[in-house]
């Protein structure tokens, strides 16, 4: 069941630690065919953070985010987002856990082909039940370039569009913890430079907590820390990264696989 | 393409399955009722007998057939809507149109021959449970054989294949090419029908009060007027919806969804406006029947009885084929959309409001089908009426209908909610990633 650490029931504000992972493992498939994307996670993140997450493509970044925002449930393991505890609980319970204190963007984005941007953008306020705040929506649509295209939907989007679409969806909920997965991937370098500095202001200004997926060392580089991940496992953190330094690191990164942080 | 229509048929066997279904089902009604023909032009068989046989096939297998046919090819069209995705990708790999049209269609012919050839068995032991029946009620002498020959054989393949390839053929065109120009020829093909339907039960007027087929028109008449109101259907439910607002987010979602996907709804309408209408006239058409002879005091022997519930179970089953097409169209549509719920799921919509939102549009298709099913239903009702009895409109009318909109309420409802259920045991990040 969902257990708060010190067994309130009500939420105090934001706990000092954001996001805590405890032996988390995650296995996909059954027998022979088996595949383990995340083989015992253990990792702790303070409260306004900026933390990117880097690895090989099938190394379990996705797997991680995934279970470290409620939306998967792993094997084993704990996970803690913002001092309440996600293991057990029913899916309602986790959704309605999830929409005040969790927002997420996807790596296929998600977004509902019946809905036009704006619409999209509001819609976990919507589901919240929480008031919707059109003019606010369409602020934050616009600091992402697309403050022209509210009335368009998915399909007439161009990939990075889309991909700003959900990343304006998951900060409208103005949560503690956002979790980003790949927000650059399909965005040209001037698109991505302002998508991250929209992250890097969540954190700086708002105090949120940031975890952001990436391939790319500049966008790394825009965050505290760098986390590697290896096959399902931590292998190695970097503090205040230079986009060298993590190229650097990234290239020897099948070398020196050790668990543990 | 024919190897590819196969290949694809093997691979994913479960979504063949509702359309198998309906034409396995359309194609042993057809056999069952048009193999009193074959029974009837057997050796032997005494004028009464084969004159009550071939009433029976004519009327009830007619209409029966019609229905069948549209049944058939509303379950194609759900189908081939359903995939427009999966036809846009397999054009962007570079298959032509006429790859994709071969495709679609081989992939029609080859589950409608299956659903044909499997129907054949049933149809047999329904014919002569059939037969049998009419045998009781002494409409038909004992001593006549049952046989299954070339008229049942022939109709009922070729109208499940007819409907089944014709379907796919127009959706497959429809996928593949702009819609603007579809758009009017489906607005003729709508009054079309609706005009044929006005005729059909306007000729009512023209029968004696006596005549055995006197049945007929209303229940063809129903169908067609049917058939057109779905085809106009989405555009006036589009009408409807933008001045209809539900509360609640599952409610605004419900109305969303409706609208967008009006276009693919027109099958599902289909089906369940054809069941209001041919539930409530072929019932209560049935009911006047059987009362105006009980009134007029001709035959009040165990004969009456028989007869009476002969007609009710033909009509029954007739009643029941549309209902479980109605139930097959919902389910594929619904299960289908399995990647749309995770997407809602994941953007903080919990399951039960992802099954009020299914609720809510299962309760939206219910009225404006029920509508639409109740105007055909009385187009087809009152002429009956007047010319069988005096009345315009029959005193069991009202009961009949309240029955049937309950069970299109409860079948409609209850097959979303039940199959939203299914859908959401996968959990939300398997289901966007799942091919669609
Ligand atoms: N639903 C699933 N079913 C089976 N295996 C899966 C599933 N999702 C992920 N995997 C497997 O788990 C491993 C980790 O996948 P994950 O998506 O987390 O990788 P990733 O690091 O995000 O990769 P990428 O950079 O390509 O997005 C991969 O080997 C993948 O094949
Ligand atoms: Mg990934």
């Amino acid at each position: 069941m969902f257990r708060t650490g010190s067994r309130r029931r009500h939420d105090t504000g934001p706990a000092a630690e954001a996001l805590r992972l405890v032996k988390v493992t995650k296995t996909y498939g059954s027998d022979d065919s088996a595949v383990t994307a995340l083989d015992g996670v253990t990792l702790g993140l303070a409260r306004g953070t900026f933390t990117a997450v880097m690895g090989p493509s099938g190394s379990g970044k996705s797997t991680l985010l995934q279970c470290a925002a409620g939306l998967d449930r792993p094997d084993h393991g704990i996970v803690v987002v913002d001092g309440t505890e996600l293991t057990g609980g029913t899916e309602a319970e986790l959704t309605k856990f999830r929409r005040g204190r969790v927002g997420f963007v996807f790596q296929q984005y998600n977004l509902l082909d019946t809905l036009t941007v704006a619409q999209n953008t509001v819609l976990p306020l919507r589901l919240a039940g929480r008031r919707v705040d059109r003019g606010r929506a369409r602020e934050i649509l616009t600091q992402v370039g697309l403050g022209d295209r509210l009335g368009h939907r998915p399909d007439q989007l161009s990939g990075g569009q889309r991909q700003r679409v959900a990343i304006a969806r998951a900060l409208v909920c103005e949560p503690r913890v956002i979790f980003a997965d790949e927000p650059t991937g399909a965005l040209d370098t001037r698109s991505a430079r302002t998508v991250l500095r929209l992250l890097q202001e969540a954190v700086r200004v708002h105090g949120r907590t940031v975890v952001m997926v990436t391939h790319d060392p500049v966008a790394a580089s825009y965050a505290d820390s760098v986390l590697f991940l290896a096959d399902g496992r931590l292998a190695g953190r970097l503090h205040a990264p230079t986009a060298d330094a993590v190229a650097e690191r990234l290239a020897h990164l099948g070398d020196d696989v050790t668990a543990g942080v | 393409m024919f190897t590819l229509a196969l290949r694809s048929i093997r691979q994913r066997p479960g979504r063949f399955l509702a359309t198998l279904l309906s034409a396995f089902l359309g194609a042993a009604i057809i056999m069952t009722f048009n193999s009193m023909h074959d029974t009837a032009a057997g050796s032997g068989v005494d004028s009464v007998s084969s004159n009550t046989l071939t009433t029976a096939a004519s009327v009830v297998g007619g209409y029966g057939s019609l229905l069948v046919f549209f049944a058939v090819a509303s379950t194609l069209t759900v189908n081939v809507r359903q995939r427009a995705a999966e036809l846009e990708l397999l054009r962007c790999s570079g298959a032509t149109p006429a790859q994709l049209k071969r495709m679609v269609v081989g992939e029609a012919l080859a589950v409608a021959l299956v659903g044909a050839a499997l129907a054949i068995g049933p149809a047999m032991l329904g014919g002569r449970a059939l037969l049998d029946l009419f045998q009781d009620s002494g409409q038909v002498a004992e001593s006549v054989d049952y046989s299954f020959g070339p008229i049942a054989l022939l109709t009922g393949v070729d109208i499940t294949l007819v409907a089944a390839v014709g379907a796919a053929f127009l959706a497959v065109r429809r996928a593949t090419r702009g819609q603007r120009r579809r758009a009017r020829a489906r607005t003729f093909l709508a009054y079309a029908t609706l005009a044929t339907g006005t005729l059909a039960v306007c000729s009512t007027f023209l029968m004696k009060a006596t005549d055995e087929a006197l049945m007929a028109p209303p229940a063809y008449g129903a169908i067609l007027l049917s058939v057109g109101f779905a085809l106009l259907a989405p555009r006036l439910l589009k009408g409807l919806l933008d001045r209809l607002a539900l509360s609640g987010a599952s409610g605004w979602l419900a109305v969303r969804n409706l609208r967008e996907r009006a276009g693919e709804l027109a099958g599902i309408l289909m089906s369940l406006i054809l069941f209001t209408a041919v539930a409530t006239t072929t019932l209560t058409v049935q009911a006047v029947e059987s009362d105006e002879v009980a009134a007029s005091g001709l035959v009040k022997s165990v004969d009456a009885k028989n007869l009476e519930t002969l007609n009710f179970t033909v009509v029954g089953i007739i009643v029941v084929f549309v209902c479980v097409m109605l139930v097959n169209s919902l389910y594929a549509a619904t299960t289908y959309r399995s990647r749309e719920f995770g997407q809602q799921r994941l953007a903080g919509a919990t399951p039960g409001q992802v099954l009020g939102m299914v609720g809510a549009e299962g309760l939206v298709l219910t009225v404006a089908g029920v509508f639409f099913g109740t105007v055909a239903a009385l187009a087809g009702i009152v002429p009956f009426t007047v010319v069988r009895s005096d009345a315009v409109l029959p005193g069991q009318a009202v009961g009949i209908w309240l029955a049937v909109v309950s069970v299109a309420a409860a079948v409609t409802v209850g097959t979303g909610l039940a199959t939203a259920r299914k859908v959401l045991r996968t959990p939300a990040t398997e289901a966007v990633t799942l091919a669609a």
